[in-house]
């Protein structure tokens, strides 16, 4: 009986409008407009890749699946193969240990492809930068190119799914200048 | 007889005195001195007294030259912790004797270049062979920004790992990279057919090097840090780092302050439970539920937020109480809500265990027995879903824990089914004392305010979501000269590989899910 209940509810998911409180909420609403008409326009297919975060970033990836913020909705799919994504979305900061596997996935990936890197240790290596056991500092472009950088300790999950159809914009942009040429 | 004359009379503890330099009683600990040879002695008859292996630990300042190493044991019956250190370069291993000291033995050789004589698997733990790394140990103790030499870089070294031999075996490795939304770290399957005969970890994918990070710092600016250790265990890190310290600078903590900490870790508990529960649900394809379970999780963090500022409750417990205070109206909103969360919750756990296909999965998947917790030492939810009472709320009570009756959730058959139901009492259990903490939060300051600089070593402990964490730290003039971590997470892998064995490959996701263990708070 409790399944069919849930249907009589009202639906949890959050209002996307840019005159939301979030400020986050409100940039994905303007990114969304700016993208219809777009190749890309339709859906985005990510894999993540964790090389060296302390979990909370993924905690947020998670969370991008929750009903209320649902990010299906938009387009957003996690895949499980590099080799199905468009976007690789990174967290980091980049050990020593884990960057042979980041570059190895980045590979993977058909062109067009763009990097997210989520998180403040992924966008600076953050509190370690200095460490013995990171690539350089640490940041995830020192390894494989970056098109979009979401700080944050973590980033929100609308600040992922904001950061992600930003890359979208830069994935439209690729094309249309591949187009251009052709 | 008390236990602790007991105890002094045992032929065990007659043992532990022959063999040590010194025995020093204190209120909360008993510390013993021996010598590298006579190490593993003592910590053996620590074990057969009733002692509990808690972690070894390097424990001098990281400048030292002969370092020297620290083995914890529980011993239940005193509520008392044994310190026990030995200083030198050559150290009778432990782990032929007590194999859950396998890993930390591990560590302790990777990272300090310590010799233990005896270690049977002497594989690099930290460090990947095949990602370059230099000679480790001199870099962790120069602590070189990078220790990638380009010559070296990705010599084609291998980690070895090894089946049964089993005839027509074959093996599935998988990872670091994995399909789902997850952290980093390699599983090997020795499979005959979809039975899994043995299954290998390899982890460390993560190695961050956050102990060594610290070292020079002061004390009271690390917890950043500590934060970063297990991202949902950040509250319980923090309190058990708090702690090591407090405990080093006999710094008393407010009683607000405490209950104010106890509320925190109870919502963390929550919230990191639900990710489990849900996360079992997924793995078996049951949506309707786990979907739900996400619903709840992400009402949670924002009422975490809405709390203290921030989803993962970070930036709240400082040395000596909390940072901020919370007003009454959000305690009162917070228990509010987790008024209604229960209620969803419930519901939520009877549909979730009244659905046959649900039950088939999980009923016998993945059994750990109360044997093999015993042997790997395991802590935390695990072990009390095999029958072992180890929750340190009740054993080892800290903080607000010493005045609270906490009712310990315990299964017996050690499956995915108990570590289920563990779960969903403890989510249950946490709300309870979270309401009833807010129901009786006293007063007062949330901070001492006094500024000590202490000198010497303390241990903290906290029973974090995934089970009891542990830090070592020693300072020296108010700055860190080591530290050293012990997850739960940690120690727990190991019996992650025990489960699984005689299951079968589809179910590995369900009983990873089931431990669902940091992989970033095991690599540090």
């Amino acid at each position: 009986m409790h399944e069919l209940s849930a249907l009589l509810r009202a639906p949890r998911t959050d209002e996307i409008s840019e005159e939301a409180t979030d400020p986050a909420i409100r940039k994905v609403a303007a990114l969304l407009r700016r993208r219809s008409g777009g190749v890309f326009s339709r859906s985005i297919h990510v894999r993540m890749v964790d090389a060296g975060s302390s979990n909370d970033v993924e905690v947020e990836e998670g969370l991008m699946n929750a009903p209320q913020v649902d990010c299906e909705r938009f387009g957003i799919h996690f895949v499980a193969s590099p080799r199905h994504a468009d976007v690789l979305l990174v967290s980091g900061p980049v050990t020593l240990n884990m960057r042979r596997a980041l570059e190895k996935t980045y590979a993977a990936m058909a062109e067009p492809r763009a990097v997210v890197a989520a998180g403040d240790g992924a966008c600076t290596g953050g509190l370690f930068k200095h460490s013995y056991a990171v690539y350089k500092s640490g940041r995830v472009d020192e390894v494989v190119p970056v098109s979009v950088h979401v700080p944050g300790n973590p980033p929100s999950p609308y600040d992922l799914v904001a950061g992600i159809l930003q890359a979208g914009l830069a994935l439209d942009k690729k094309e249309a200048a591949k187009s251009g040429k052709s | 007889m008390t236990f602790a004359t007991r105890f002094r009379k045992s032929i065990e503890y007659q043992v532990v005195e022959e063999l040590s330099r010194s025995v020093r009683w204190d209120a909360n600990r008993i510390v013993v001195n021996t010598d590298a040879e006579r190490l593993a002695g003592v910590c053996e008859a620590l074990a057969k007294a009733g002692g509990i292996f808690d972690s070894a630990v390097l424990s001098s300042p990281a400048s030292t030259r002969v370092p020297q190493v620290c083995y914890a044991f529980r011993m239940p019956d005193l509520g008392l912790g044994v310190s026990v250190f030995a200083r030198g370069k050559n150290i009778t291993c432990l782990s032929t004797r007590l194999d859950a000291a396998a890993w930390d033995e591990r560590k302790i050789k990777d990272l300090a270049g310590v010799q233990l004589d005896g270690l049977e698997d002497a594989r690099p733990l930290l460090a990947h062979p095949e990602s370059g790394w230099g000679d480790f140990a001199e870099a962790v103790s120069k602590n070189r920004q990078t220790v990638l030499k380009p010559s070296e870089a990705y010599a084609s070294r291998e980690y070895a790992m090894e089946g049964t031999g089993a005839d027509g075996e074959f093996e599935i490795p998988v990872g670091p990279v994995h399909a789902g939304i997850i952290e980093p770290g390699h599983f090997r399957f020795f499979v005959g057919g979809e039975d899994i005969h043995r299954m290998e970890t390899r982890m460390f994918y993560l190695h961050r090097g956050l102990e060594r990070q610290a070292v020079g710092r002061h004390v009271q600016r690390i917890l950043p840090l500590i934060e970063q250790v297990s991202g949902d265990e950040s509250v319980a890190n923090a309190v058990a780092f708090a702690q090591a310290v407090e405990d080093l600078e006999g710094i008393r903590v407010p009683e607000r302050a405490e209950s104010l900490r106890l509320v925190l870790l109870e919502l963390e508990r929550i919230y990191s439970h639900l990710a489990d529960l849900g996360g079992m649900a997924t793995d078996v394809g049951f949506y309707a539920s786990s979907s739900q379970f996400l619903l709840l999780r992400e009402e949670m963090m924002r009422q975490n937020a809405a709390l203290s500022g921030d989803r993962f409750l970070r930036g709240v417990v400082s040395i000596g109480g909390v940072d901020r205070n919370a007003t009454q109206e959000n305690l009162d909103a917070t228990a509010d809500a987790l008024a209604s969360f229960s209620k969803a919750f419930d519901e939520l756990e009877s549909m979730t265990l009244s659905s046959s296909t649900f039950l088939d999965r999980v009923f016998t998947t993945g059994k750990v027995s109360a044997f093999v917790a015993d042997e790997l030492a395991l802590v935390g939810p695990v072990a009390r879903a095999s029958g072992k009472s180890c929750d340190l709320r009740r054993h080892f009570p800290y903080g607000a824990y010493k005045k609270r009756a906490v009712c310990e959730s315990m299964a017996a058959s050690g499956d995915v089914l108990a570590r289920f139901n563990v779960k969903a009492n403890e989510v249950k259990e946490s709300a309870r004392l979270i309401r009833s903490e807010i129901n009786q939060m006293p007063s007062g300051p949330t901070h001492t305010g006094e500024k000590r600089t202490g000198h010497g070593f303390g241990w903290g402990w906290c029973e974090a979501p995934r089970g009891s964490c542990s830090i070592f730290v020693r300072t020296d003039k108010g700055r860190i000269s080591r530290l050293s971590i012990r997850t739960a997470s940690f120690r727990n892998w190991r019996g992650l590989e025990r489960a699984v064995n005689g299951n079968i490959i589809p179910d590995f996701p369900l009983i990873n899910k089931s431990f669902n263990l940091s992989y970033a708070g095991t690599d540090l």
